[in-house]
């Protein structure tokens, strides 16, 4: 009879055990070094805490959750190899995506080995294009949203007659402003588009353009760039010194810390719109909002901003997703997460599209101060 | 041991063919040998497929003393037509090959024809001021991809008349690269047999010998890079397939510093040289990363190091080891 | 179109391409050097007059003094370790050497200064000036002068003094000028670290255009590639005025065509003279 008990004992032991040794591994890939590296470390760190505060409650399906990140160099080769490494050290999930053609590298190699792959921050709409992953999520907003938003601003509220683009030169910015043309469209804009100037997104002088644009003279330009390290605080200062009379219209998302750090009071006056801000309305009043800013800024010591949240977001998503289905498949996951609401993240109730696109909420707003990033949120009627 | 020598040395061919053979089939089995998982096979046909990427550069570097810095140019002439040819018109894997060897030649041959009548280091300038463009081209030109490139190119198809061998898996892809890994090595080591490339040499080590004998530098220059940019050109159409995404990434000085670092680490002129280094290299970015900072001072020294210290590689390192060895016996 | 606006943006872009190209078409037309960490050198000279100005308080000035002493005392280090590739004129591997460097440069940089955007306070940058309708700054014009004067000096140095004839002795036939006493070593090392210190120069007074990354150098001087060949190797008339001559056509090409592709334009305009005339637009 010991015996039996001794045995029934011993062999529950062994079936318990290594499932309550086994953790969760969250693999994170974003630039930690090069240009983009501070930003990449800003995700990086979103999603350090959001799962320390996951495993503070008691994990996730009672088992802890552990952060693998690594570091893709902005390089599409490196990424790859990064993912092949989180398949060989069996990542649950993998949180990536600063840069678009690095996403674009990593993701047939995830779906090949069915690891889950969440886009936080790349825009491509190539990454939501379906052939390549199936089960793909985003959880940063899509062009074509941004245009709509920006494009309602210029003709509804700015009422601009002359409008002008400075855009960059690549998939991205030429997308953005095809998106925002076609919302013109739409919105039977019945002004006319007096001019567009190009640059490369590493350019940081940008004379020729401003010159060319100060002549044209529209009511507004719409710039487009996503250099928020070098290129576009050198551009807004550049702006203000070839005193260009026009406002200047940014792109969703692209005033980023770095931008206001560098350029500081040379933004004053600019008006942009981004999809996350800790202490504008309506994310101030998101409970799950608060407790995250406040405790970014106890661990790291700075405001979360946009890149922040989008970790935060990506993470809260997948556990909720997971928490919901008990199961860590690819699958399955997957399927409650793209066309569903996710509750209880830092945007709030996260919807999504069937194709796996965040819907997002846009704060419009004006830089009253630059110095110290102070925003004015402009109603969007 | 000069490539020279070596002729003489290497007369065995029945022994050198059952070698190679027995190398072949264990290099075939190798990733079962390694675990048979995914990234096994993922690490090793990336290894293989880098590898023969380097030994495009070998040829000029190695053989004609000179450094093309526009390689990544062939690299990426090979990935997007790889990538355009397959995705917009359903080519197989045979066509979208002969298609990259086509268009090499085509591009190497202007280039070089363009350095006839320049100074030796103006290749060099020549080749990188072609790879800017290239890339500027690349990066500009929607229709073949533009900034973002081209996804979802699908697997690699080679009919073989009755059947078609389907590269879908990374499994599957290993014995392509394997294949293309070897035909490289043989035809390198013709190569360093053939009239051009003993032209080459003597060209590089000894070029009063080689005025006096008739042979033109600049036309044998060339004839070996003009030779050299297939081999590039392979390697990147089968990363094509392999990575399924081909984008303007494929010009960065990622590729060329590992091209140079794999070819100078070991030694010129040594047949497998290239691949060792290659494999050491890829090696220490997989498994002993040490952050991108740190992998780019360790990278960039050895670089530098190796060719101020020991200019003919580890290889000359080892030797000098054997030598003082040698010395300590007598 | 603003042409007078943009004959203003051309020879201030022309200057500073200028400025960049001077030192490095020195060193190749002297030692036939291609020294590919020029980018990095360029990207530390801007970190190194940074982090006097902000971390040691020193004003613009002495900043620009201590990148210039830096930087060439970092170019005595890297050209006694190349010595040996130099003297027995190993073109290839002091090309690859000089890539390896620009590497471990940059990997460095970035572990020493960090990842973040700098800015560099206390410069002209950000004082305009107002001539009409037209606008620059005063350190645009600062560039300006300081390339005319630099390249003035330079001009003077190499072709009227006792020393530039034994450089140029040495860039003609290195073999030759030994015989006749001269230590090409030492000529080496000299040219090498002019460089270094020139091009910490060039980045003390253009990069505070911009904010400075780690990341830079590649990008900042891939003009002066095109500035130094178009202008004939070792040519110093030529750099001048491919440099000027360049900015003006990267304005214009910009105002009239579109700035975004002037990179494959200057390029391929490159290719195009390599072809018709090899040696450059100064023919030796």
């Amino acid at each position: 009879m010991n015996r039996t008990i001794n045995l029934a004992a011993a062999l529950l032991f062994a079936l318990a055990a290594p499932a309550m040794a086994q953790d969760i591994k969250v693999g994170t890939i974003f630039p930690l070094s090069g240009g983009a590296g501070p930003d990449g470390q800003t995700v990086t760190n979103a999603v350090k805490l959001v799962v320390d505060q996951i495993n503070v409650k008691g994990g996730l399906l009672g088992r802890k959750l552990v952060v693998v990140s690594k570091d893709d160099e902005s390089t599409p080769a490196v990424g790859v190899s990064r993912a092949n490494e989180m398949i060989a050290e069996k990542a649950d999930v993998v949180i990536e995506g600063w840069n678009s053609p690095v996403t674009l590298a990593m993701q047939p190699i995830l779906a090949r080995d069915g690891v889950l792959d969440i886009t936080a921050v790349s825009k491509s709409d190539l990454i939501l294009a379906g052939e390549t992953n199936p089960y793909a999520i985003r959880i940063n907003s899509s062009n074509g949203f941004d245009a709509a938003v920006i494009a309602k601003y210029v003709v509804g509220t700015l009422k601009a007659k002359k409008v002008a683009f400075l855009t960059q030169n690549d998939v991205y910015g030429n997308g953005f402003q095809t998106a925002v043309e076609a919302e013109f469209k739409k919105l039977n804009f019945s002004g006319e588009i007096v001019t567009t100037e190009k640059f490369a997104f590493k350019d940081t002088d940008f004379r020729v353009q401003l010159t060319n644009l100060k002549t044209a003279n529209p009511d507004a330009i719409i710039v487009t760039n996503s250099s928020n390290s070098s290129g576009l605080p050198a551009m807004v200062e550049q702006y203000r010194q070839a005193d260009v009379k026009s406002a200047f219209v940014g792109a969703v998302g692209i005033m980023l810390t770095t931008v206001f750090k560098v350029a500081g009071e040379a933004n004053n006056g600019i008006v942009s719109a981004d999809i996350y801000f800790w202490d504008l309305p309506p994310f101030n009043g998101i409970a799950e909002s608060n407790a995250f800013a406040a405790a970014f800024k106890k661990a790291y010591g700075a405001d979360p901003d946009k890149s922040a949240a989008l970790g935060a977001a990506a993470v809260q998503v997948w556990a909720s997703a997971v928490e919901a289905t008990k199961s860590l498949d690819r699958k399955t996951v997957a399927e409650a997460i793209r066309g569903k609401t996710i509750k209880g993240t830092v945007f709030g109730d996260a919807t999504f599209l069937p194709n796996g696109q965040l819907q997002p909420r846009y704060v419009v707003f004006k830089v009253v101060d630059g110095k110290n990033a102070k925003l004015e949120a402009l109603p969007q009627n | 041991m000069s490539a020279i020598e070596q002729n003489h040395a290497n007369s065995k061919p029945v022994q050198r063919t059952a070698i190679f053979i027995v190398l072949a089939a264990t290099g075939f089995f190798l990733p079962k040998l390694l675990g048979g998982t995914s990234v096994a096979y993922s690490t090793l046909t990336t290894i293989a497929i880098f590898a023969v990427m380097c030994y495009g550069i070998d040829i000029v570097l190695s053989y004609l003393g000179e450094v093309s810095l526009g390689h990544t140019l062939f690299w990426a002439i090979g990935g997007y037509t790889a990538a355009n040819l397959s995705v917009k018109y359903g080519l197989n894997g045979w066509s979208t090959a002969f298609a990259t060897v086509a268009l090499c030649i085509v591009a190497a041959g202007f280039l070089g024809a363009v350095t006839l009548r320049t100074r030796e280091f103006v290749f060099s300038l020549v080749t990188y001021a072609a790879a800017v463009v290239g890339y500027e081209i690349a990066f500009n030109w929607d229709a073949i991809g533009g900034s973002d490139g081209i996804v979802g190119i699908s697997a690699l198809k080679l009919p073989f008349g009755v059947a078609t061998f389907s590269g879908a898996t990374q499994e599957d892809l290993w014995p392509v690269a394997l294949t293309l890994l070897l035909l490289t090595l043989v035809f390198i080591a013709r190569f360093r047999r053939s009239k051009l490339g003993t032209a080459a040499l003597m060209v590089q080590m000894n070029p009063a010998l080689a005025a006096s004998l008739g042979i033109d530098p600049r036309k044998v220059r060339l004839a070996v890079f003009v030779l050299s940019a297939p081999i590039t050109g392979l390697a990147g159409w089968l990363y094509a397939y392999q990575r399924a995404y081909v984008g303007p990434d494929m010009f960065e000085t990622y590729f060329l510093v590992l091209m140079l670092t794999a070819v100078v680490l070991i030694g010129r002129r040594i047949l497998i040289g290239p691949l060792i280094g290659t494999a050491i290299l890829i090696a220490q970015q997989n498994l002993l990363s040490l952050g991108g900072d740190w992998n780019k001072i360790v990278l960039g020294s050895v670089l530098a190091l190796v060719l101020i210290f020991w200019p003919a590689g580890l290889v000359g390192l080892f030797r000098n080891f054997g030598n003082v060895g040698l010395k300590a016996k007598e | 179109m603003n042409i007078a606006q943009q004959i203003v943006n051309g020879l201030v872009l022309g200057s500073g391409y200028a400025c960049v190209a001077l030192s490095w078409t020195i060193l190749l037309g002297v030692a036939r050097l291609v020294n590919f960490a020029h980018g990095q050198l360029y990207m530390l000279g801007a970190f190194v007059t940074w982090y006097a100005m902000t971390k040691a308080g020193l004003p613009y000035p002495l900043a620009i003094l201590a990148a210039i002493i830096a930087l060439g005392l970092l170019g005595a280090l890297m050209q006694t370790a190349m010595m040996r590739l130099v003297m027995t004129q190993n073109l290839t591997s002091l090309m690859i050497v000089t890539l390896g460097f620009g590497y471990v440069l940059q990997g460095g940089s970035a572990l020493i200064f960090g990842g973040n955007p700098q800015t560099l306070p206390g410069t002209l940058a950000r004082a305009k000036v107002d001539l009409g309708s037209l606008w620059f700054t005063w350190q645009d014009v600062l560039v300006f002068a300081a390339t005319l004067l630099l390249y003035g000096a330079v001009w003077l140095f190499t072709q009227r003094t006792r020393y530039g004839s034994v450089i140029r002795a040495v860039a003609e036939d290195p073999k030759l000028a030994e015989l006749f006493g001269i230590n090409a070593k030492l000529v080496y090392l000299f040219v090498f670290v002019f460089e270094c210190a020139a091009v910490a120069l060039g980045a003390a007074l253009v990069a505070p255009r911009s904010p400075i990354l780690t990341s830079m150098g590649f990008n900042e001087v891939i003009m002066t590639f095109v500035v130094v060949v178009l202008g004939g190797i070792g040519s110093i008339t030529g750099a001048l005025v491919a440099g000027l001559g360049l900015g003006l056509f990267i304005a214009f090409f910009g105002a009239f065509v579109a700035q975004a592709y002037t990179t494959a334009a200057a390029f391929a305009l490159l290719l195009i003279l390599l072809v018709i005339r090899p040696a450059g637009l100064a023919a030796k």
